[in-house]
């Protein structure tokens, strides 16, 4: 159950997370569950080549408050400003 | 969203300008749709392996987000239908059995690329598509499979005929690929409920209809019912299961029943009254498994079951109908009751094994039994001579508990009856000789059948059957109490009486007969103790109904005791005496009537094993100068020996026709019972309603005859046969009485006619209507001149006598009601209490003319009580008595009743008008 997955940035850098955490994004799911023998699901990679590292960073960290969140420890997931609209572009992209 | 810049809220930020720039060209847009059409390609080609899900989602993401959606959206449309085209082609070209291989296979992989698609273009399904409300992807792909590939004409029909010949060859009994099947189906249901409605289940119905038909025409004509039935049990079985398998469960009820109207409904008929395997014969041959068969085959179609029933009903009633008007059987009532038991608990059986207890089949049973038990007018004196000889013998090798469930059958049976009020009769005489001569087996079962008659009509049906059981028991304690108080008479020879009240035993005429001397003694001796203990009674002896023990030497030393009747007694008694009697002798010596001698006396001499006597001439025929003689050769195995028993048998055809008449004779008074009763509670009926109310109240006993019922209201409305057409209150009372006497007890008894009966009650009757000054006072409601009026009344009466001259005196009756009513009015008067005079004249029975008579002559002799004014006569004035004695009319006359009771206030009117008419009447009788 313990799987990860890797989620690489436009710089190229790799973010191991859970496989679990990863499904909180519609679109990574569907990505891993496609029956279709994509890449993605037999490696467990996804490449982001328009998402940057530190917006990348901070989807992950949302990936786990969520699943926080979800278990029941209310806290706030803080956004710096200046990340606010690229995030919310990744999201759209993510649907998440 | 192309290149708008951030405006940032702090100054020393800036936003970098985008990464990514997306260059907005259609060049690009049809790149990316190339890339997307590439992979969409390889996807149907089942080489997805290689693709990258994110990079073809980033690409479809890109073309939405620039606006290109309706390009992505037709570009994958027509992609997909073209792909769908080579498939359809595919498909077509396959061979035989493997159309269906390859539809399934083609199915599954279209599928498979559609999901994957669907996955790469979900942002535009999301986005785009509920924008412009175009079909999301997935239904987008379904149509275009149902469109293209079976909806294709070519590939429908086909489609249609290879599953519908799989389906007929499984039926058939071929083993078929249902999963395959189930796939194909399950495609065609996913296409939408109409696709699988239209293309499959409407042709699957057409043809399993026409199978079936097929299939049960060929059944009904080869097999009997029984074989039919196990037949088309199969196929509804085999359609459920295979609806599991490979169908939609909503086809399941709809196939059901098409098999159900196939293969049933349609032959119910013919299966039904098929000769020699059909409902009938199963009936009577007890064929519980088929019969169960065929109640469930039919339950499940509409007017199966009505069917069944109806067939079953006739069938009952036919039968019943034989047993019950066989001459043969109702020879031997017991054989008929027993009979018609065993058919009842056949039928009941089945019922209950193979019907399911189904309340329906239970009423029709109940309903035919009624019918047919009463076709035979003689079924409720069988039923009881039935009960009469279970009684007497109990039940062939069984106990209490054997007799008990077999008088409930009987009690069934009884319920069936619509004349239970001739039961009632039969029963009471054969209870009396059963209880009489000792016969009854058990003496609890006697009683617990009265119970359960008691449960099922009422106390009042009982109530003369229970106090027959109590006169019993308290003969019992009589004799007891006669030997203590005679204990001399214990030796010798004793008397065991039994003493029935009148009205409780069925009325039996007294027989003369004399008794030898040492019977009448004890008779007499104990008449006397009885008579001692309860005076105002009067005893009879009942001589044809007893019994007696007589101690009997033969020949030598043979010695029997003989248990015969008290008539056979007398005569034996006889030969104490001499050896040798002719009849003329007996018949003179006993006084018995000619019948029953010769009866007894044939019990006694003709029947062999029993010969007691010798008889000369040896003939079966008691003459006139025939001679008895002890049989001196008499043997019998047995000490006691029972002669001549009086057993209850079927009635001949006079005593038939008696009973019968009798019966109709006490339903009349209880028909007028129930008119009265009913018109009391409503006042106001119409003649069929009262018809109908009279049926249902008497239906526990009875079955009324309308025309009976219409005689009697009629006997009721017209007035009796005397001359008092005015009172009707008098009349009302008279014939509340004459009712009463007819329904309490057997007036046969008294002996009085009908005319004597009316006449006696009218005198009852009027003259219980004395007034009681008491009465009148609360009445009225002046209780407070009570001691005045009676003082006043016996002043009057002083005074009023005193002046008569003394040969008038005796006639003279001041008990009439005229006197004390017309006191309490003048005293009321006096003390300016308010009373009603018609009323009070009403209440008195007297006419207004005579009332202001003895008023005026009250008021002339006893001013002092009553008057009011200053009139004042001296009493020797008066025309003393004469005229008002004179004036109280012998004789009533019709005044004006020419219609109905014209009461006392329109009466009032009318005198106003004809008050001297009335003077000069009274003239005239005086």
């Amino acid at each position: 159950m313990r799987e990860t997955v890797k989620l690489i940035s436009m710089e190229g850098f790799e973010f191991v997370i859970d496989r679990e955490a990863a499904m909180v994004s519609q679109t990574i799911r569907s990505m891993l569950t496609s029956p279709g023998g994509f890449s993605e699901s037999k490696d467990g990679v996804v490449t982001f080549p328009d998402i940057s590292t530190t917006i990348l960073e901070k989807i992950c960290q949302y990936f786990y408050w969520s699943l926080q969140y979800s278990r029941g420890k209310e806290t706030e997931f803080y956004i710096e400003p200046e990340l606010t609209l690229e995030l919310m572009m990744a999201a759209n992209y993510l649907h998440t | 969203m192309s290149n708008n810049n951030h405006n940032p809220r702090k100054k020393n930020f800036q936003i970098e300008a985008f990464k990514h720039r997306v260059v907005v060209d259609p060049k690009y847009a049809d790149r990316t749709w190339k890339i997307l059409e590439h992979a969409i390609a390889e996807i149907y080609n089942h080489n997805a392996s290689g693709l990258s899900f994110e990079e073809l989602y980033r690409n479809a993401y890109n073309l939405v987000l620039h606006k290109f959606g309706e390009k992505l959206y037709s570009g994958l449309v027509t992609a997909m239908t073209a792909h769908l085209k080579e498939i359809c082609n595919s498909i077509e070209s396959a061979q035989g059995d493997s159309f269906l291989e390859m539809i399934n296979r083609k199915w599954n992989d279209h599928n498979k690329a559609l999901h994957m698609i669907r996955d790469i273009v979900m942002y535009m399904d999301r986005t785009y598509v509920s924008s412009t409300k175009k079909t999301p992807v997935h239904e987008l792909g379904l149509n275009l499979w149902r469109d293209h590939i079976v909806q294709s004409s070519k590939i429908q029909t086909r489609l249609r005929n290879t599953l519908l010949e799989l389906v007929r060859k499984e039926r058939l009994g071929e083993v078929v690929d249902r999963l395959l099947m189930r796939n194909v189906i399950k495609m065609l249901m996913e296409l939408g409920e109409l696709v699988y409605l239209e293309d499959f289940e409407k042709p699957f119905l057409d043809a399993s209809a026409e199978f079936y038909k097929g299939e049960s025409q060929r059944f009904v004509e080869s097999c009997d019912c029984g074989d039919y039935l196990k037949k088309a049990e199969k196929p509804l079985a085999e359609e459920v299961e295979r609806v599991a398998h490979y169908l939609d469960e909503k086809t399941e009820a709809k196939i059901t029943s098409v098999v159900e109207r196939e293969m049933i409904s349609n032959h119910i008929q013919r299966l039904v009254h098929m000769e020699n395997s059909g409902l009938v014969k199963m009936l009577v041959e007890d064929k519980f498994e088929d019969l169960s068969r065929m109640y469930t085959l039919f339950g499940r179609v509409e007017k199966g079951l009505a069917t069944v029933r109806d067939v079953m009903t006739l069938h009952l009633r036919e039968m019943g109908k034989q047993i019950v008007t066989d001459p043969e059987k109702s020879k031997d009532p017991v054989e008929f009751v027993q009979r018609l038991l065993n058919e009842r608990d056949k039928y009941d059986e089945i019922i209950t094994k193979s019907f399911n207890n189904d309340k329906t089949f239970q009423n029709l049973l109940v309903s035919s039994f009624e019918f047919f038990i009463n076709l035979n007018n003689r079924s409720p004196e069988f039923i009881s001579l039935f009960v009469d000889d279970k009684m007497r013998k109990g039940v062939k090798g069984s106990g209490e508990e054997e007799l008990e469930v077999v008088f409930e059958k009987v009690m069934i049976l009884f319920r069936y009856l619509h004349e239970k009020d001739v039961f009632e009769k039969y029963y009471k005489q054969h209870l009396a000789k059963r209880l009489l001569s000792g016969r009854t087996v058990s003496d609890d079962a006697e009683r617990s059948l009265i119970v359960k008659l008691k449960t099922e009509c009422g106390y009042q049906f009982t109530s003369k059957l229970e106090g027959m059981f109590t006169d019993m028991k308290t003969s019992q304690d009589t004799v007891k109490g006669f030997y203590n108080t005679h204990p001399e008479l214990s030796e010798g020879t004793t008397i065991s009486v039994q003493i029935l009240t009148t009205g409780f035993w069925p009325a039996q005429p007294t027989v003369p007969c004399n008794l030898p001397a040492e019977v009448s003694v004890l008779c007499e001796k104990f008449k006397s103790h009885y008579l001692g203990t309860h005076n105002g009674r009067r005893l009879s002896w009942q001589t044809n109904m007893g019994t007696a023990d007589v101690k009997a030497t033969f020949g030598k030393s043979q010695r029997h005791e003989l248990n015969v009747s008290t008539f056979q007694m007398c005569v034996l008694m006889l030969f104490n005496g001499s050896d040798r009697l002719s009849y003329k002798e007996i018949e003179q010596a006993t006084e018995i009537p000619r019948s029953d001698l010769k009866r007894c006396l044939q019990s006694m001499a003709c029947v062999k094993g029993k010969n007691v006597l010798r008889k000369e001439p040896l003939s079966r025929e008691i003459g006139e100068e025939d001679c008895f003689v002890v049989n001196e050769k008499f043997v019998s195995k047995f000490y006691k020996v029972k002669i001549g028993t009086v057993v209850a048998q079927k009635e001949t055809e006079t005593e038939k026709f008696e009973t019968r008449h009798r019966v109709e004779e006490d339903r009349k008074p209880q028909i007028e019972a129930a008119v009265v009763r009913i018109m009391k509670s409503r006042k106001v009926l119409d003649h069929n309603n009262v018809i109908a109310e009279v049926t249902k109240m008497l239906q526990g006993r009875f079955l009324a005859n309308p025309a009976e019922i219409k005689k009697r209201i009629e006997s009721l409305i017209e007035p009796k046969k005397l001359d008092l057409a005015d009172n009707k209150l008098l009349i009302r009372k008279a014939a509340e009485i004459r009712r009463l006497c007819d329904v309490q007890f057997d007036s046969s008894i008294i002996g009085v006619g009908e005319i004597c009966k009316a006449v006696i009650c009218l005198e009852m009757a009027a003259s219980r209507i004395k007034l009681n000054v008491k009465e009148l006072a609360i009445q009225f409601g002046c209780v407070r001149i009570i001691t005045t009026v009676q003082k006043s009344l016996s002043a009057y009466k002083e005074r009023f006598l005193a002046s008569l001259p003394v040969s008038r005196r005796a006639n003279t009756d001041f008990t009439r009601p005229v006197f004390t009513a017309a006191a309490f009015f003048l005293c009321a008067r006096k003390q300016k209490l308010k009373v009603d005079k018609h009323r009070l004249i009403e209440v008195c029975g007297t006419s207004e003319s005579e009332f202001s008579c003895v008023l005026t002559s009250m008021m002339d002799l006893c001013f002092e009580f009553f008057g009011v004014s200053k009139e004042k006569k001296d009493p020797k004035e008066l025309n003393s008595g004469q005229g008002l004695v004179d004036v109280l009319p012998k004789k009533r006359r019709h005044d004006d009743s020419s219609d109905d009771e014209p009461s006392c206030y329109k009466r009032e009117k009318k005198m106003e008008e004809t008050k001297l008419e009335t003077q000069q009447e009274l003239k005239v009788l005086a």
